[in-house]
């Protein structure tokens, strides 16, 4: 077992989470895209207030007075083979811990006890092959010329060494192990035991979420979407680790941008105030949120791709309120093996390419901005088309070849778009007005009638009798005399 | 300066879009566009830092464009105040052969509503046709550069009223990253200042058909007038569609002030 331990220092600042094991738990989420065997342990003044609240002695009381920060573990052994030298790796998670914004320190030793030791004597700018024990042999070494007051011992067993005249880590390692639990308790022995690798060392494992959840609250309030780009850069960031970690893919996630209590609408409250029984939400409700929903055409998982989109989309929201917290969450993943549906056919880079485009086009204009075209059989040429969402638009033999459940329709439908052109025999405009703009009869057609009869079955029926004509400027008009009213309506262009 | 031709990536994209187009012809394509025997010529040497062209279906006007046809990776602007006289179907051929290259023809913020049948009895692929609304200019800009630097877009056709030159330039960029067709409506009075579009193409009605003048044509010859006629447009106002223009019965004729 090889162990790469994290300490983290000023863990809730950086990540201005609510709680430290919220901010942990982010963090080891990130961790297991490296491991699978990833453990943490809270600050000891949180241990202890955590201790407090429960109203029972800590199982794993602090062996000492002096406080700990937060650390997380994450075992590199099984992993190597993956990751190649730990050294390598360990340079790696240091650039990307700093990319995310945290100060840390990082070393890797045989026994979690040791890797904590270590990251004591962590020096930033040092190579990183100079802060790995690989061997027991190595962590000896390592440990021996460092003071004594790191050991995590009771401070009056500290004390009792420091008083005889010892100050380093080396010299306590060479009194006999035997004399030493006998003369401070088992428990001195089994710490040292562990610290040397020589004793088994078990660490809870994290276990991954089965959704995500990812939370920061902020100590000042932001007015601009623009300022909320810097911490969710961050949030993505761990959320693609969370995601390499599952190897798994997201469609959809979600934004909670989470207002003051106090920019609660006022009226509202005031109204409260007033009428205190006819109320059904609390005065004390919880502060209003922003929920922004994310969708992409196709499963990603890149932090990268996550961020143009919500960039594009901050940009179009107004925040109602300032922003105290955001709150990112995921609930639904796919397996990254699974193709979903073969988008417009062609290759898997050019259908990469192009829902990316659909989804940077939607974040910004919205669902509804981006349709395609669908066929349907129905002599009103209003109603021989729909606009539909572009992942629904492949051709018959792809659905076929697919199976989806919804064969049955889409089958239906290009049996639809064949019969609509049996159906319409004579050519029709490219171009149609959105709605038939009415007209003055036009005093000289070019060719017609054709007559449209159709639609008394879902009480939009039409009697209609299209003409072509040819307007002033040139333009050639596709134009209707509506026998239901008498009048002249244009409906197309030749484009 | 053609920067595209500095651009690994975009020649790629180039020459996997003519590697399929000829895959397509091989494979007894339709034929829909009816132009050369093959579908991606490599311009002139010299006249247009060796782009791409893509037949535009009527042998006449490939004669008077660089390279014989549309220059891919780059912004033609269509210049005319009047919709519905043909201009649509002056793009068609190129438009059914990028579709059917597998690349899709979007449109911006179109001041109409694109037809579906009709457009699939011209041969384009529905499922190769995105429409894009938007409601502001900035908007309908933004959107078309994106779906230009896409790829997997072969064509863009946007209208502008008024454009300043700062977005006619990062239009023109990022068609030619994308490799694609930017086609830009613009009115008739825009002719007069100057563009960085590689095509200018001035359109008039014309009693039977389309009146095109080429307004400029980088590499290509500026001052021609063309008239296709609604047959050769495959458009017929009695209420026929014929399929394929017939690409050599274009007219041309050479304005007599073409130097001018």
């Amino acid at each position: 077992m090889l162990w790469l331990c994290i300490r983290l220092p000023a863990l809730l600042r950086d990540t201005q989470a609510a709680s430290e094991r919220a901010a942990l738990e982010r963090l080891a989420a990130w961790a297991y895209q490296w491991s699978s065997h990833v453990s943490y342990r809270l600050s000891s003044a949180a241990e202890a207030a955590a201790a407090a609240a429960a109203a029972a002695p800590a199982a794993a009381a602090p062996l000492t007075g002096a406080s700990t920060p937060p650390l997380l573990w994450l075992e590199l052994g099984a992993s190597r083979a993956l990751f190649g030298e730990p050294a390598i790796l360990l340079e790696r998670i240091e650039r990307e811990l700093a990319q995310l914004g945290y100060s840390h320190s990082c070393a890797i030793a045989p026994s979690p006890t040791a890797a904590a030791l270590l990251t004591h004597a962590e020096q930033p700018d040092g190579d990183a092959a100079g802060r790995c024990a690989l061997t027991c042999d190595e962590l000896r070494s390592r440990l021996t010329p460092l003071p004594l007051t790191w050991l995590e011992l009771p401070a009056e067993t500290l004390q009792a060494l420091r008083s005889a005249g010892l100050t380093r880590i080396g010299e306590v390692l060479a009194l006999p192990r035997a004399a030493l639990a006998r003369r401070f308790g088992p428990q001195s022995g089994h710490y040292l035991a562990r610290l040397t690798a020589q004793a088994s060392d078990p660490r809870p494992a994290f276990r991954l979420p089965e959704s995500y959840r990812a939370h920061c609250e902020f100590d000042h309030e932001l007015q601009q979407s623009s300022a909320l780009l810097f911490p969710l850069q961050r949030l993505l960031q761990e959320f693609q680790g969370y995601l390499r970690a599952r190897d798994c893919s997201v469609q959809h996630f979600a934004l909670e941008l989470g207002h003051h209590p106090r920019a609660a609408p006022l009226t509202a409250a005031a109204l409260t105030a007033a009428a205190p029984p006819k109320t059904a939400a609390p005065l004390t409700a919880a502060a209003p949120v922003t929920h922004v929903a994310f969708g992409l055409s196709a499963p990603a998982r890149e932090a990268e791709r996550f961020l143009l989109l919500v960039r594009e989309r901050l940009q179009s929201l107004a925040l109602a309120a300032p922003v105290r917290s955001l709150t990112l969450t995921a609930d639904a993943f796919t397996a990254p093996s699974i193709v979903q549906g073969d988008l417009f056919g062609g290759g898997a880079q050019r259908l990469g390419e192009l829902s990316q485009l659909l989804d940077r086009l939607r974040a910004r204009l919205g669902t509804q901005a981006v349709q395609g075209f669908h066929c349907r059989a129905d002599h009103r040429p209003e109603h021989a088309f729909a606009l539909v969402p572009p992942e629904q638009t492949r051709p018959e033999r792809e659905q076929r070849a697919a199976h989806t459940p919804r064969g049955g329709t889409t089958r239906a439908v290009a049996a639809a778009c064949a019969a609509s052109s049996a159906l319409s025999p004579a050519a029709r405009p490219a171009a149609l007005l959105p709605q038939p703009r009415r007209i003055e009869a036009p005093r000289a057609l070019l060719a017609g009638p054709e007559r449209i009869e159709s639609g008394w079955w879902d009480g939009a029926g039409v009697v209609r009798d299209y003409y072509v004509a040819r307007a002033a400027d040139g333009a050639r008009l596709w134009m209707f005399h509506d026998l239901a009213d008498d009048a002249w309506y244009l409906q197309g262009l030749w484009v | 300066m053609d920067t595209f031709a500095q651009d690994p990536t975009a020649i790629a994209t180039r020459a996997e879009l003519r590697e399929r187009l000829a895959q397509l012809e091989r494979g007894g394509g339709s034929g829909a566009g009816g132009g050369g025997g093959h579908l991606g010529h490599r311009g002139n040497a010299g006249t247009d830092g060796g782009a791409y062209a893509l037949p535009s279906g009527y042998a006449a006007l490939d004669d008077s464009l660089a390279g014989g046809g549309w220059p891919l990776g780059a912004l033609i602007e269509l210049l005319c105040d009047t919709s519905g006289i043909g201009e649509l179907q002056l793009l068609r051929p190129a438009l059914v052969r990028l579709a059917r290259a597998g690349r899709c023809i979007v449109w911006v913020a179109a001041p109409y509503l694109p037809y579906a049948p009709a457009l699939a009895r011209q041969g384009l692929p529905l499922e190769r046709l995105l429409m894009i609304r938007c409601t502001r200019p900035q908007e309908s800009l933004w959107a078309t550069e994106q779906a230009l630097r896409c790829p997997a877009v072969g064509a863009v056709l946007g209208w502008s009223t008024h454009i300043v030159d700062r977005s006619l330039r990062r239009l023109q960029l990022a068609a030619e990253a994308g490799g694609s067709l930017g086609i830009l409506h613009r009115p008739a009075v825009a002719a007069d200042q100057p563009s960085p579009a590689a095509l200018r193409l001035r359109l008039h009605a014309a009693p039977d058909g389309l009146m095109l003048e080429i307004r400029k044509a980088r590499g290509g010859r500026a001052g021609a007038r063309l008239h296709l006629t609604s047959a050769h447009l495959g458009v017929h106002p009695g209420g026929r569609t014929t399929p394929a223009a017939d690409p050599d019965a274009v007219v041309v004729h050479p304005s007599a002030g073409a130097a001018a």
